[in-house]
């Protein structure tokens, strides 16, 4: 059933949620980001699949849109934060120490 | 019945008026240009003038009156009205008041032209007569005022003038403590005095608090309420008037410039104590053992201040415990229950001891401010006018016939005879040689005799007619002012038997011929061992023995300053340094360092790394989802 | 049942890939694990009859997105000096998936809570290019204009962060 699919979206959704908050270098992190919304792609699909109606699709589009427009930004700052400190490492930044 | 007039209320309200402008004008002007002097001692002296215009006015007004009711009363506005406390700004003009309200603001009037020649030149000409046109404001008020309340007002009003005016010459610590000292050892009277207020209103003050109700309810008291209601006023008579034990203030007071000591330390802030005493006649007269503790507080203290006064080496402290002595004389007057004799020497006092502060002022003006006897002599040439009006001041005050004082004098002491104070009148006799002699001990060594610093002696001329002016015109009323009284014609008692609870005393035509023999004698014996040391001008002599003792006033001061000052300074800081820190700044700093310290311990989870922060959220999300899940079930 | 297995098999790849995703240390490493996920989450879409979200998945996701990661990874030249000493990463993953537990915990047990249903069969007509084409352009006209704008917004913020050349201090 449509189950199966919807299990193993909590399971990368997890998978991306552990990637976040346990890895330190930037890039990872980013991808785990992107794990995420994958899981939910996959579920809006899934679901579209069950109501049999295709506003899922839609919103998945919409979603990679999104997806897409993150992923530039974030690499701009990424690139911006290597030429800063030359580092990769996200303890390194830490200017919010209070 | 009285009758309803509203100018009463403007009688105060001129002066207190000119207070406030002057002292406005005074603040404004003061850094930009200077008003010409002129300008502020025309505005200073439209007030009190006005109010003795006024005065005459009332005076006539109540003259017009039937004897039985002779009163005018105004009611400006309700003040205050708490439960069975009623209280009004209003305003009673009956004989006593009347009297009292035509010679302050006449002596006030003729002090305020003085003062426009004696301060001139000071650099804070405008708050001087600001000063004094509010304290004569306050003064009227007290004396006009139709309840304890309203004169408890002026009561205060003055004895905060005579702080800002005893401190008037503020760049010297030792004026600016002797303000203080005024206005202290003033304080603890006045609580005596609203403890008295307090008692009398709990005994009969429901049915109104003013002075007409206050007589018509009197026998309503028992004898012991009554008694303490009388001891607490006077207590606060004793503040006002320099009585023992609260005299102190008043030597210290002369720090402050001569026409301040002429009219509020002579004439009349310091009588205040006595006209309440009088006021509340009807209270005294229902006990008379109130009125005895009263006489005899006022002739030791009479005695006391005399002997002082026999050794000072200052001009205006001779004057001002003479002031004391004299104001022993009327408590020792009214307590015999002769209050209109004590209220009569109140007004023949007021004129020559006014009189005998402005010639000295006008002695230290001419000196340059040198008050120091044991530094003049041989003055009578060179301050003719002075020297004349002053001799008749003194021979007032010394009770010689037929000048005033020795009317008021020996009324008081003819009164203590009649009615059985035979100690009161012997000590008031004693006293009266002491007064003789020590006034003109000071008369004879400031103007008679070698000058003893010759070169203050040559700068010194006749004062200015702004200021010798009033000296003349106060001789005359000190001259003439006893025959309002004489016996026989009595003119004055019986313009104040309306307002006032008196018996008067039948002692007999013997009784009075002794007493006025005994007390011409007194004098006879004072001037002449002052004749005998002083006539011919001698130096400074040496005290030994009793004498140093008296010279430094048996060191009353020193005694109150080490039994009450310094252990209530020791209260106050040890207050300051042990419990204030700890029990009244302590929860207050405790409370902000509890704060600091919470705030120290939250900052550990700011840690500055966004993947803790993302770590937060997911933590917090997990316990949500752990929390949902729970309520799935 | 041949379905079945494709989507075990793709499913299976999925996890691994994510898996190698959070694993490994360099970040090339895993770029490829999830290059590898993302191509089977196309296959899934495929079995779910998404037919243009599969051909979507593999343009943009695997096809632009990753290759720009890629591209900047190469292009930042990471030796492995340059990476962080992650000494305690085993121990931070063990912990965070005990944390993410309650999270999975809660949304398996929502999944539960949904009535199994028949999987019907559906037409040729779901999930095509045109199919979708019209409901993108009817009913969601003005979202679909609203994520141009958002693009437009991050091609401009894109341009803007990269050409802060001399302020960086």
């Amino acid at each position: 059933m449509i189950h199966s699919y919807l299990y193993l979206s909590i399971i990368l959704f997890c998978l991306g949620i552990v990637g976040v908050i346990s890895r330190r270098n930037v890039f990872t992190v980013f991808m785990s980001i992107e794990l995420m919304l994958n899981a939910a792609n996959l579920t809006f699909v899934a679901f579209a699949r069950v109501h049999e109606s295709m506003d899922g699709h839609v919103l998945a589009m919409m979603v990679m849109a999104v997806a897409a427009a993150e992923a530039a930004l974030a690499l701009a700052v990424v690139i911006l934060l290597h030429k800063h400190k030359s580092k990769l490492d996200t303890n390194v930044f830490s200017l919010l120490k209070g | 019945m009285e009758q309803s007039v509203n100018y009463l209320g403007l009688i105060p309200l001129f002066p207190l008026m000119g207070a406030v402008f002057i002292g406005l004008l005074h603040v404004f002007s003061c850094d930009r240009y200077k008003l010409p002097e002129k300008v502020y001692g025309l505005l200073a002296c439209i007030g009190p003038i006005l109010s003795f215009v006024m005065a005459l006015k009332v005076f006539f007004a109540l003259k017009a009156l039937p004897v039985d009711s002779r009163f005018l009363s105004h009611k400006a506005f309700t003040w205050f009205s708490v439960g069975d406390l009623h209280v009004n700004m209003g305003f009673l003009a009956d004989p006593l008041s009347c009297l009292m309200l035509l010679f302050v603001t006449l002596i006030g009037s003729l002090i305020h032209v003085y003062s426009i020649g004696y301060m001139g030149g000071d650099k804070n000409y405008g708050k001087f007569f600001a000063y004094m046109n509010l304290f004569l404001g306050s003064m009227l008020v007290l004396v006009l005022g139709d309840g304890p309340v309203v004169m408890f007002v002026g009561w205060e009003g003055v004895g905060l003038c005579s702080y800002l005016l005893i401190s008037y010459y503020s760049e010297d610590r030792s004026n600016v403590l002797a303000g203080n000292k005024a206005f202290i050892v003033n304080r603890i009277g006045d609580f005596g005095f609203v403890l008295g207020m307090a008692f009398l209103f709990w005994a009969i003050g429901g049915q109104g608090f003013d002075y007409l109700s206050l007589k018509a309810n009197v026998h309503h008291l028992t004898p012991a309420i009554a008694l303490t209601v009388c001891l607490l006023l006077f207590v606060g008579a004793t503040g006002k008037s320099a009585q023992i034990p609260l005299y102190v203030w008043l030597p210290d007071a002369m720090a402050g410039p001569t026409p301040v000591s002429a009219l509020i330390h002579a004439a009349t802030m310091v009588t205040a104590g006595v006209y309440m005493v009088a006021r509340f006649s009807f209270l005294y007269a229902h006990v008379e053992m109130a009125g005895t503790i009263v006489a005899w507080v006022g002739i030791l203290t009479a005695l006391l201040a005399a002997i002082f006064g026999m050794f000072q080496d200052d001009i205006k402290k001779v004057l001002a415990y003479s002031t004391v002595s004299q104001l022993g004389y009327m408590f020792a007057g009214v307590g015999v229950a002769a209050y209109s004799a004590g209220i009569f020497h109140v007004f023949t006092h007021a004129f020559f001891k006014a009189l005998l502060f402005l010639g000295a002022g006008s002695v230290i003006y001419a000196l340059h401010h040198e008050q120091n006897i044991w530094k003049m002599g041989g003055l009578k040439s060179k301050m003719p006018k002075t020297y004349i009006t002053m001799v008749i001041g003194a021979l007032a005050l010394a009770g010689c016939p037929p000048f005033s004082g020795f009317f008021s004098k020996d009324e008081i002491l003819y009164s203590a005879l009649a009615t059985g104070h035979y100690g009161i009148w012997a000590v008031g006799v004693l006293v009266a040689g002491m007064t003789a002699y020590y006034t003109f001990r000071m008369i004879f060594v400031v103007f008679h005799g070698q000058p003893r610093d010759q070169h203050a002696y040559d700068h010194a001329q006749e004062s200015p007619a702004v200021m010798t002016v009033p000296l003349i015109i106060l001789a005359v009323g000190a001259v003439f002012a006893g025959f309002l009284n004489v016996p026989g014609g009595q003119t004055v008692s019986h313009w104040l038997a309306p307002s006032l609870t008196e018996h008067h005393p039948h002692g007999g035509a013997f009784a009075m011929v002794f007493a006025m023999v005994t007390s011409i004698i007194a004098f006879a014996i004072g001037i002449k061992i002052a004749y005998t040391k002083f006539g011919q001008g001698g130096p400074e002599p040496v005290f030994n023995g009793f004498e140093v003792f008296a010279y430094n006033k048996f060191y009353v001061d020193e005694l109150y300053n080490a039994v009450f000052v310094q252990p209530y300074k020791a209260i106050g800081s040890s207050i300051w340094r042990i419990i204030e820190p700890n029990v009244t700044d302590a929860p207050v700093k405790g409370i902000s360092r509890l704060y600091m310290i919470l705030g120290a311990a939250f900052k550990v989870f700011q840690v500055g790394y966004v993947r803790v922060y993302a770590i937060y959220m997911i933590v917090g999300l997990s316990l949500m989802s752990l929390f949902l899940s729970q309520s799935l079930n | 049942m041949f379905a079945d297995g494709l989507f075990i098999g793709f499913a299976v790849l999925a996890v691994l890939g994510a898996a190698g995703l959070v694993l490994f240390r360099h970040p090339m490493n895993g770029a490829m694990s999830f290059v590898v996920t993302l191509i089977s989450l196309a296959g899934l879409y495929a079995l779910l009859s998404a037919k243009l979200i599969f051909a979507l998945q593999l343009i943009v996701y695997a096809g632009a997105i990753m290759s720009l990661i890629v591209f900047i990874i190469m292009f930042l030249n990471i030796q492995p000096d340059d990476l962080p000493k992650e000494e305690t990463k085993l121990l931070y993953i063990i912990g965070g998936s005990i944390i993410v537990l309650p999270v999975g915990l809660f949304l398996v047990k929502i999944v539960k809570s949904i009535p199994m249903s028949s999987a019907a069969l559906i037409g040729n007509d779901f999930g095509g290019v045109k199919q979708v084409g019209l409901l993108l352009f009817k009913d969601w006209l003005v979202p679909f204009e609203i994520v141009s704008i958002l693009l437009l917004v991050s091609l401009i913020g894109a341009v803007v962060l990269a050409g802060k050349r001399g302020s960086i201090k």
